[in-house]
């Protein structure tokens, strides 16, 4: 039997009010912030790559990282197109140098071919998926995306959600479109998409599922399609006889739609409410369109969702989604007009330390120490006695503080201090996420994978750990 | 067995800029400036002078790299001329370089000039210094306030002072410094403030406000050292000799090991013991009779009269606040403006310090003159709390 083992979800913590946006653009045009409630907004630090990496280390929590087959990363806004974002996911979660890595983009459905292509493989696998949907200031598209990122382990075994069948059907059906070296995308009417893509599409792909599954409509208990055209998934699931399936959440008002994110935020939400044994549909339009048949297992998880989605912090301002994004060109001041100096090589070089936020411990002395060097520091002369000690679980708490108005930041003030790590070492950190000003000496922290630094001349940008202070609930 | 350099040193003569934002000048006409004040209180011929040390920290603003820039500016007869970058030190590491030329009897006469140029980059505060390819991969986007900055609310836990007290004991540093700075014409801050003004000032970085920071100066300063019998020969009493030189350098265990507790500078205290052993000083409150040290920012003041061991660990803070450190206290501390007001210019500072201790052991300091300093003590602190390079001076009147 296969089935997905664990999910991880992420939502960033910021949530752009949608009467901001129309307060910013509404005069302009009749799309600016259009629906009720909030989206997420990524930090200016966080794009798809972090919040996969978010997402799965939530879904890899007390799992065989060592044992996972592939990895997909799956994003329509991929900060590179060269190189893959899933070597970087792959290094951030320290997978297995045998893993192979690849990314699946292209289509918000993205994510659930690579997880359909996971589970018939019966092999272990991750599926990391992490997006910001882009849309056109003050367009329709803007006011429906929301940032998130989520992550699905597959694997043989009884997990959270047993796999039952599935299909996936390809149609060069496109709405949209985003032409390479173009920032925004372009749809098609609405109309045409709901009634000769989704309704047309995903009911066909849904009764292939369900014959691969052996099940009728209405075994189904509980129906996931991401859309983020209002009322499509109802009309659908009334199309394709799911008489009895609950419709899951959108959560449109509460987060958006986060594009090859959503399918698996959605599912992970929808398993709050199942029960063992229940089955779930869970499908995804996109040049054409996947339908996976699960059956609730026996395993149980703690609610993923919920907590993430009451943990936003109102944002007002629109203006931040527009200088988070790089649409509007701010002024930087001189100070901010650094070189970031890629140094590949370099990058490579300490690439576990990096990327993986491994230190060093030594053998001899019992020290930790970041970055792991030849000789450890402290007294004596202790040479090549250091193992590879990972710290981006470890915690810690804060030593010194400070929260700069003059160093550069996307964000000021720049807040950064020694941390004191769990289990031994120290290491002068960068604290993110907004209210990182109200840090002080004592406080507990945690790790997270951010970007360090954007090139704003080559688009060039490199990636770190930084602190945050631990939510109170965990 | 090293018997250390005491006495075997002495200063022939030294020589300062004026400090401040020299639109109108760069760093030839700075080190220009310094170099012929200190020829002339030598009187000597540049062709007297055997080797000399060249300290400037920024080499993408200012003058660029290796000697060749002093070596042109100062028309100097084809000598080896060394250029040292020891952050904020670099002025007495130039002077440490001078002296042991001397004092090896490699060299009769030594030239020590540091020199910065800051007033070109176009904004306030100093740029970003260079930290290699994989610094920047991993350490924080970072200013100098910053850095320093955690060094106060380090203390506030250190020694359960309350923000408020702390930030009156730092204002009354800078206070103390302005009013000093009043009475040196080369100084570049030259105006009394108040209390109120320095509380109410801007942040920079929390806690610290716009007028807990030194200003960004330009500047050069230079001295000429020789041995006491040369200076005599030269017709000249060696009126001040070099009793203590001592260079630490942070190994990152500060940084890296969760054992400093960030409320003091671990070099300090190590530098100090090292140059109190040196000039075979025993009671420093006692023995000293005033200080330069690197007020870079107000709360680094206050940590390193602590480091020092002028005043008790977590004490400063109410000491400096009962006048203790004022120019009638009972020890002076930056009786020349400090780098608070005379100005820092990074690689010229150690010798600018140095300059300040040789007027006032020599009687020349004119309307800022200490009674009878017999002993003077500088003290430098480059890079960061957590990891720097710091220097202790002490010169002697003989």
């Amino acid at each position: 039997m296969t089935s997905i083992l664990a999910l991880g979800v992420h939502l960033p913590r910021l949530r752009l009010q949608r009467a901001a946006m129309s307060s910013a653009l509404g005069w302009l045009t009749s799309g600016a912030g259009a629906g009720k409630g909030q989206r997420t907004l990524a930090f200016w630090d966080e794009d798809s790559i972090t919040m996969a990496v978010a997402a799965a280390r939530a879904a890899l929590r007390g799992q065989d990282a060592a044992a996972i087959h592939s990895l997909s990363f799956a994003s329509t806004t991929a900060p590179f197109v060269e190189p893959q974002g899933a070597a970087f996911v792959h290094a951030a979660l320290r997978l297995p140098e045998t893993c192979l890595a690849q990314d699946v983009q292209g289509s918000p459905r993205a994510t659930l071919i690579a997880l359909h292509s996971a589970l018939e493989s019966g092999q272990t696998a991750l599926i990391a998926a992490g997006d910001l949907p882009p849309g056109t200031p003050g367009s329709l598209a803007e006011a429906r995306a929301g940032d998130g990122g989520a992550a699905a382990l597959v694997g043989s075994g009884p997990g959270l959600l047993d796999y039952r069948g599935g299909i996936s059907l390809s149609a060069p059906f496109t709405d949209r479109y985003r032409a390479n070296g173009h920032d925004h995308p372009q749809e098609w009417e609405e109309r045409w998409v709901r009634e000769a893509g989704y309704l047309d599409l995903v009911p066909k792909a849904v009764a292939g599922a369900l014959a691969k599954a052996g099940l009728s409509a209405a075994d189904i208990d509980h129906f996931v399609l991401p859309c983020p055209i209002p009322g499509v998934a109802a009309a659908v699931a009334a199309r394709a006889g799911l008489a009895n399936a609950r419709l899951a959440a959108s959560l449109a008002e509460t987060c958006g739609d986060t594009g090859t994110a959503h399918p698996l935020l959605m599912l992970a939400h929808a398993l709050e409410t199942a029960v063992p044994g229940q089955k779930l549909l869970v499908a995804q339009f996109g040049q054409g369109a996947t339908a996976l048949v699960f059956e609730a297992g026996s395993v149980t998880m703690i609610p993923l969702v919920s907590p993430q989605l009451a943990q936003g912090i109102d944002e007002a301002n629109y203006m931040k989604l527009l200088a988070f994004r790089g649409k509007i060109a701010w002024d930087r001041g001189l100070r901010g007009r650094f070189i970031v100096n890629e140094a590949l090589s370099t990058a490579w070089r300490y690439s576990a330390a990096l990327m993986g936020f491994v230190g060093g411990r030594c053998r001899e002395t019992g020290r930790v120490q970041f970055p792991p060097t030849r000789l450890t520091v402290g007294d004596g002369l202790h040479l090549d006695t250091q193992e590879p000690w990972p710290l981006a679980d470890v915690g810690g708490q804060v030593a010194t503080f400070t929260a700069d108005l003059l160093a550069f930041s996307p964000h000021p003030p720049n807040c950064y201090g020694l941390v004191d790590l769990n289990g031994g070492g120290r290491l002068l950190m960068e604290f993110t996420d907004p209210g990182a000003a109200a840090i002080t000496p004592g406080t507990p922290v945690e790790f997270v994978f951010r970007i360090k630094d954007i090139d704003p001349q080559t688009g060039y940008r490199r990636y770190f750990w930084k602190a945050i202070a631990t939510p109170v609930a965990s | 067995m090293a018997t250390g350099i005491k006495d075997k040193v002495a200063i022939l003569s030294m020589g300062c800029s004026r400090f401040g934002e020299r639109w109108d000048v760069g760093q030839e006409e700075l080190m220009v400036e310094a170099y012929v004040e200190a020829l002339s209180r030598a009187g000597i011929e540049p062709a007297a002078i055997g080797a000399a040390w060249y300290s400037s920290h920024y080499d993408d603003i200012g003058a660029g790299k290796a000697g060749t820039p002093m070596a042109q500016a100062l028309r100097l007869p084809n000598i080896g001329v060394t250029r040292v970058e020891n952050f904020c030190a670099g002025g007495t590491e130039a002077f440490r370089g001078a002296v042991y030329a001397v004092a090896s009897g490699a060299v009769d006469i030594a030239l020590a000039v540091g020199v910065e140029k800051l007033k070109d980059t176009g904004f306030a505060g100093l740029p970003l210094a260079s930290r290699g390819t994989f610094g920047p991969m991993y350490l924080p986007t970072h200013s100098n306030p910053g850095n320093f900055a955690q060094l106060a609310a380090a203390y506030q836990a250190r020694h359960n002072v309350g923000r408020a007290d702390l930030k009156r004991a730092m204002a009354h540093t800078s206070v103390k410094s302005h009013a000093n700075a009043v009475k040196n014409p080369n100084a570049h801050l030259r105006k009394a403030i108040t209390i109120e003004q320095a509380l109410n000032a801007p942040l920079v970085a929390e806690p610290i406000g716009l007028f807990d920071c030194c200003p960004v100066s330009d500047g050069a300063a230079c001295a000429i050292v020789t041995t006491p019998e040369i200076a005599r020969s030269l017709g000249r009493a060696p009126a001040v000799t070099v009793k203590a030189i001592q260079i630490v350098t942070s190994n990152g265990w500060e940084v890296q090991q969760a054992e400093w507790d960030g409320a003091h500078v671990h070099t300090a205290r190590i530098v100090a013991r090292a140059a109190y052993a040196e000039a075979g000083i025993t009671d420093p409150a006692r023995q000293i009779s005033l200080t330069e040290v690197h007020d870079c920012f107000s709360i680094t003041e206050l940590v390193t009269l602590e480091d020092l061991g002028l005043t008790e660990p977590g004490t400063a803070w109410r000491e400096m606040l009962d006048g203790r450190f004022d120019a009638d206290g009972a020890m002076p501390c930056q009786i020349d403006g400090g780098l608070k007001c005379f100005g820092h210019p990074v690689g010229a500072s150690g010798l600018r310090m140095l300059y300040e201790a040789w007027l006032q052991l020599t009687g020349a300091a004119g309307g800022r003159q200490l009674a009878n300093p017999s002993l003077a003590l500088t003290h430098n602190l480059g890079g960061a709390p957590s990891q720097n390079v710091c220097s202790v001076t002490i010169l002697g009147a003989n």
